[in-house]
């Protein structure tokens, strides 16, 4: 019933708007994002019915390549613009906090890791468990791909700007690195929070120099380990006045209290206001 | 609708009739479609070359530095975040993990072919037929999930001691379960082809069984038996995602293989994580700025593959004319 009910709202809706002719504001970019930002969307259509906004995936640096060249209002991505990107003239706004934790197979006997052996785990100065206090077993790195953005976080955070093992196993998605953790003795990775909290009888959390990973610890600023959501405009490439009002509109909704204690909370991810010190390079 | 009476009510002959205007037609029309494939055949080249050459030429669409042909192909060392670019262990993961499905998938797909239709019973051929097309049309993505969830954890528990089993092997089970259907519907037609009397004369010439299958029937087939290899060839080297969720991914592989001490070589090589140009295609693709040289690379590595896949194709046309020649 309710299911049909706001089905046949947003029919409504979706008529109005092009009844009255809605301004269209195109989103693109992280799939990651795109749940949370399309709830935005919902949220903010509903408060301006005039307006229309469009959420499409495609990845991180497509959403950013698009709003380089203008083929998108608003790109979203886990990750910042690269220099040549920023040199184009698009305008960051972190949106979110993402919490990210270290994450084991559940058999491997330990339970947290310091900052250094963190480190020396990810760039193979450590190869065996029982090395940092585990069983005698050997240590099986799966990680994300070079381009990724997860990769891009643990690299400065964990290995401090090191190198990566050689000895590693890569999976594309972050759904296919939990299954490879869940099912290879040994295995370690790190991966957002909510796919710990999706997964927890399949994998372990290890806590990073004592503190597990939860929004309440991140909060308060003792787990120092998180990135931001983005979402970049084009001011230089959107020319039209009307677009322009309304995407900026929508990045002021995204930020506004309501939708920050509302639904990002809701959606496992924090509000940027709980993060005092602001972190600039990831 | 009888065809004798569709000839009847129709006005026959001459230009301007409507039987003539059909024909024309329908002529056009089936020459502008075998235009369309060959066009987009075509473009797809054009493009792959526009984006992959791009990394090697000082073009408007590269907005990085120019790179060498010698320092992207000769090389295996890939760290693009780090301005290193060699893609020679994504090559020599593709034809290893092609290679490897093929010694299995090549022989025991022409046998299959060669047992169901000139030795079993009619009813299993008819049964056989099914089956192999039923096994074409899964999607791959299904058999990666199998052996990403199934045959990797039953590999690493049963016979290497919990150690990680991705790699050529499992991901060579895996094509060689998905080219087998192919080979062997392509090679069953194959036999299917040839003429009774070369079976019939060979028998009455005294031969045996074994000797009329061996030494008459499987050498005349052999350009059609090549094709059906080749194809299932194409479709190995060219297969991204089931291999992706198995392979592990490891472009550094190559010297993984040559430094680890760990176990005997050949294992190191079947059970290292490794890489190919396919899965590193659809792992960075996505990721990657347009007009990096990172991104421009993994142009020239599709560019690379088609024109390997072409080449493969070509030159085994080349042989099987020759053969039957």
């Amino acid at each position: 019933m309710k299911l049909k009910s706001t089905f046949l709202k947003a029919a409504a809706l979706a008529f109005a708007g092009i009844a009255a002719q809605a301004q269209t504001v195109s989103v693109m970019g992280s799939t990651a994002l795109g749940p949370i930002v399309k709830r935005a969307a919902e949220e903010f259509m509903k408060l301006h019915p005039g307006l229309n906004i469009a959420v499409s995936g495609g990845g991180s640096m497509t959403g950013l390549n698009q709003v380089v060249a203008g083929g998108c209002t608003i790109g979203i991505s886990d990750i910042y613009a690269t220099p040549d990107q920023d040199k184009a003239g698009i305008k960051n706004h972190n949106i979110v906090v993402q919490p990210f934790t270290l994450i084991t197979h559940p058999g491997v006997g330990v339970k947290s890791l310091s900052a250094q052996q963190a480190e020396f785990v990810f760039t193979g100065k450590i190869s065996n468990w029982k090395e940092v206090g585990g069983k005698d077993l050997k240590i099986v790195r799966v990680i994300r791909p070079e381009s990724s953005g997860t990769r891009a976080v643990q690299k400065k955070e964990i290995l401090h700007g090191q190198e990566f093992s050689k000895d590693v196993l890569i999976q594309d998605s972050t759904g296919a690195v939990v299954t490879s953790v869940a099912t290879t003795p040994g295995a370690v990775s790190f991966v957002e929070l909510e796919h710990l909290e999706k997964n927890k009888g399949k994998v372990a959390g290890i806590a990073y120099n004592g503190v597990e990973c939860s929004n309440e610890a991140v909060k308060k600023g003792k787990y120092p380990i998180f990135s931001f959501g983005h979402a970049y405009t084009n001011p230089a490439k959107t020319t039209d006045a009307a677009t322009k009002k309304a995407a900026d509109e929508f990045v002021a909704y995204l930020l506004s209290k309501e939708f920050q204690d509302g639904s990002v909370l809701k959606a496992g991810y924090l509000p940027v206001s709980y993060v005092k010190s602001l972190k600039t390079d990831l | 609708m009888d065809p004798a009476e569709t000839r009847h009510s129709l006005p026959s002959k001459g230009p301007g009739s409507l039987r003539f205007l059909l024909d024309r037609g329908a002529h056009s029309l089936f020459l502008a479609c075998a235009l369309v494939v060959v066009a987009l055949i075509a473009g797809i080249l054009v493009f792959l070359s526009m984006r992959g050459l791009a990394a090697f030429l000082p073009l408007a669409s590269n907005t990085g530095r120019v790179l060498s042909l010698r320092e992207v192909f000769l090389s295996a060392d890939w760290a693009p975040s780090s301005d290193r670019f060699g893609i020679l262990s994504f090559v020599a993961g593709s034809l290893s993990v092609t290679g490897l499905a093929l010694l299995v998938a090549a022989p025991s797909g022409i046998l299959t072919a060669v047992f169901v239709t000139l030795l079993a019973p009619g009813w299993m051929k008819a049964l056989m037929r099914q089956v192999m097309d039923l096994l074409v049309g899964i999607p791959s993505v299904v058999y990666g999930i199998f052996g990403l969830t199934f045959l990797l954890p039953l590999v690493s528990s049963k016979w290497l001691h919990d150690s990680p089993a991705s790699g050529f092997l499992v991901a060579a089970s895996i094509l060689t379960v998905m080219i087998v259907p192919t080979i062997v519907s392509l090679s069953m037609d194959a036999f299917e082809a040839l003429p009774k009397t070369l079976d019939e004369g060979a028998l009455a010439l005294g031969s045996t069984r074994w000797q009329s299958i061996w030494r008459v029937l499987i050498p005349a087939a052999r350009p059609r038996l090549m094709t059906a290899v080749v194809l299932g060839m194409g479709r190995a080297i060219g297969e991204a995602m089931a291999v992706q969720m198995v392979i592990g991914n490891n472009p550094a592989w190559l010297s993984l293989v040559r430094e680890a001490t760990d176990r005997a070589p050949l294992m190191r090589f079947l059970f290292t994580p490794a890489a190919t140009l396919t899965t590193e295609l659809v792992q960075e693709l996505p990721n990657t700025p347009a007009g990096s040289p990172w991104n421009n690379v993994l142009f020239a590595m599709g560019l690379l593959l088609y024109l390997m896949t072409m080449g493969i194709i070509l030159a085994t046309r080349r042989l099987g004319q020759r053969g039957s020649a």
